[in-house]
């Protein structure tokens, strides 16, 4: 669960990436938050990831305080997250395999559950005939692929996507985000990030949070649900 | 723990990627820690081949007494052997004293085929107590009779002054060699970091924990000093294999300790100083790094 009251976050050159941000997201829903380039977004994933602190308000991800939580906290936290970054932050010169047990290798699961679950990953986001190819040499799209399984292969309660649709052409993200979605269960929560709100208007079963009057300015950055 | 173990083929797989990622850094930092190291060895093993020396020296312990024509040397050596700290005394003749000299002199000893006759006087060998050796050389000397005292003090005393000034090197080389190990070592982890910085955030977003991050690095600085090290043996080997060589053939008379136990002990010093320097110098990169 995470619980957002009151929350603000001023960046050190007095940039304001969020103003009074107030939201509940239960575990085990599928969120979508939107909103034009510059409307807080990212800055949103960025205190969700403990990357940056709350200036003002209460924020708790998981059932942590982000206010005060410390390395040891947030390193734990962050195992529990699935992060897929915009830029992916895969490991240059390595495979696809490698890619997505690296960040299980200091999980409590033995070699061969994590060979198993990456195995599994691997094939369900439809890359396990490219399983030995280092990923400098893969496409945008399989790139993404090998990030999404690396988030989603070490079982997070967490599922965190920034703009997974970025740079793709319509059926490519909506591909994306029908497997995104797919790995929504009782215990993970899955957020994503989009500025393409047509993707989503058909969209059912899920909480939609969007980022209001999102120029770069945030001066009137609010959320709201609309399921 | 159990990461570690589960981990080690990883840990190792990250090594070679850091050092392929800056291979020609690595290579010369390599160099440069062998050449430090082999300086390091032959201080210790020139160190330990005076020790040795002097040991020996030491051990064999004796003075030359010279005495008249004209008296009994029977009658000298018996007021010899009444001096305290003497531990054997020995006549030596004049065929015995040349045959000594020649030994000692090796084919330089043909130069004796000038002279008509034998140019050596006989004496008397006397083994003593070294620590003694001034009140025998004057009690001696004061024997009617006695010409010639002649001891190795001199010897000794200039080799343990080398001795003393090996030391005094060889301290001060530790201390250059440390700092300019540390140096390298830490620059070097440092240099990995930099390149590796983006793996490095990536791990950290992932929650993987500082020690998962840090090991390869502290494997690559203990790697490359433990090689380091390893090189400046091969090195050792060599020259020390030469220097032994050409002092069995020229100056067979100076004794050396065996081969094998000075390369053993210098392995086993120049291995451990490169683990721990190799240790401290990435604990000191990752530290800079931190900030």
């Amino acid at each position: 669960m995470i619980i957002a009251n009151k929350l603000y976050l001023k960046y050190p050159d007095g940039t304001l990436g969020l103003k009074d941000v107030n939201l509940v997201i239960p575990s085990g829903e599928v969120v979508y938050i939107t909103g034009p380039s510059g409307s807080g977004k990212t800055s949103f994933l960025k205190l969700l990831m403990g990357m940056e602190s709350p200036s003002d308000g209460y924020l708790t991800v998981l059932g942590k305080d982000m206010n005060n939580i410390n390395n040891r906290e947030l390193r734990r936290l962050r195992r529990s997250i699935g992060p897929i970054f915009q830029d992916f932050k895969l490991l240059d010169g390595r495979t696809v395999y490698e890619n997505v047990i690296i960040g299980m290798r200091f999980l409590d699961f033995s070699k061969s559950e994590i060979q198993n679950l990456a195995l599994a990953t691997i094939k369900r986001v439809g890359l396990d005939h490219k399983i030995n190819s280092i990923v400098d040499n893969l496409s945008y799209g399989e790139r993404q692929r090998v990030a999404i399984a690396r988030a989603v292969a070490r079982r997070p309660l967490l599922i965190i996507a920034d703009e997974p649709t970025g740079n793709l052409d319509k059926d490519n993200s909506l591909n994306i985000l029908d497997l995104l979605k797919s790995f929504k269960d009782n215990n993970t929560t899955v957020i994503i990030t989009t500025h393409a709100t047509h993707l989503i208007e058909d969209e059912q079963d899920c909480i939609k949070i969007n980022v209001l009057n999102g120029k770069m300015s945030t001066e009137e950055v609010s959320y709201e649900s609309n399921c | 723990m159990k990461v570690i173990v589960r981990n080690t083929g990883y840990f190792f797989r990250e090594i070679k990627t850091i050092v392929k990622l800056d291979l020609l850094s690595n290579i010369f930092s390599i160099i440069s820690l062998s050449f430090i190291f082999f300086l390091l060895s032959l201080i210790f093993s020139g160190g330990n081949i005076v020790e040795h020396m002097i040991t020996a020296i030491e051990d064999e312990a004796q003075i030359s007494v010279y005495y008249s024509d004209d008296i009994d040397v029977t009658i000298i050596g018996s007021q010899i052997k009444e001096i305290s700290g003497i531990r054997d005394i020995l006549y030596i003749d004049e065929t015995e004293a040349k045959a000594e000299m020649t030994e000692i002199m090796g084919e330089e000893s043909r130069i004796f085929e000038l002279f008509d006759h034998n140019p050596f006087d006989p004496y008397i060998k006397v083994k003593i107590e070294l620590d003694q050796v001034d009140t025998i050389v004057e009690e001696v000397s004061s024997i009617s009779g006695v010409e010639l005292v002649r001891d190795n003090k001199e010897i000794l005393d200039k080799l343990k002054d080398i001795s003393s000034l090996i030391s005094l090197l060889g301290l001060l080389i530790v201390i250059a060699v440390s700092v300019a190990t540390l140096i390298i070592t830490s620059h070097i982890i440092r240099q990995g970091i930099y390149l590796n910085k983006e793996q490095i955030n990536t791990l950290r977003l992932l929650g993987a924990p500082e020690y998962f991050i840090r090991l390869p690095f502290i494997l690559e600085g203990l790697l490359m000093t433990i090689l380091s090290g390893l090189m400046s043996n091969i090195m050792l080997f060599v020259v020390l294999k030469y220097i032994y060589s050409q002092t069995m053939s020229f100056l067979p008379f100076i004794t050396l300790p065996k081969f094998n136990g000075i390369m053993t002990l210098i392995i086993l010093i120049t291995l451990g100083l490169s683990f721990a320097l190799g240790l401290i110098g990435s604990l000191f990169g990752l530290k800079s790094t931190n900030k």
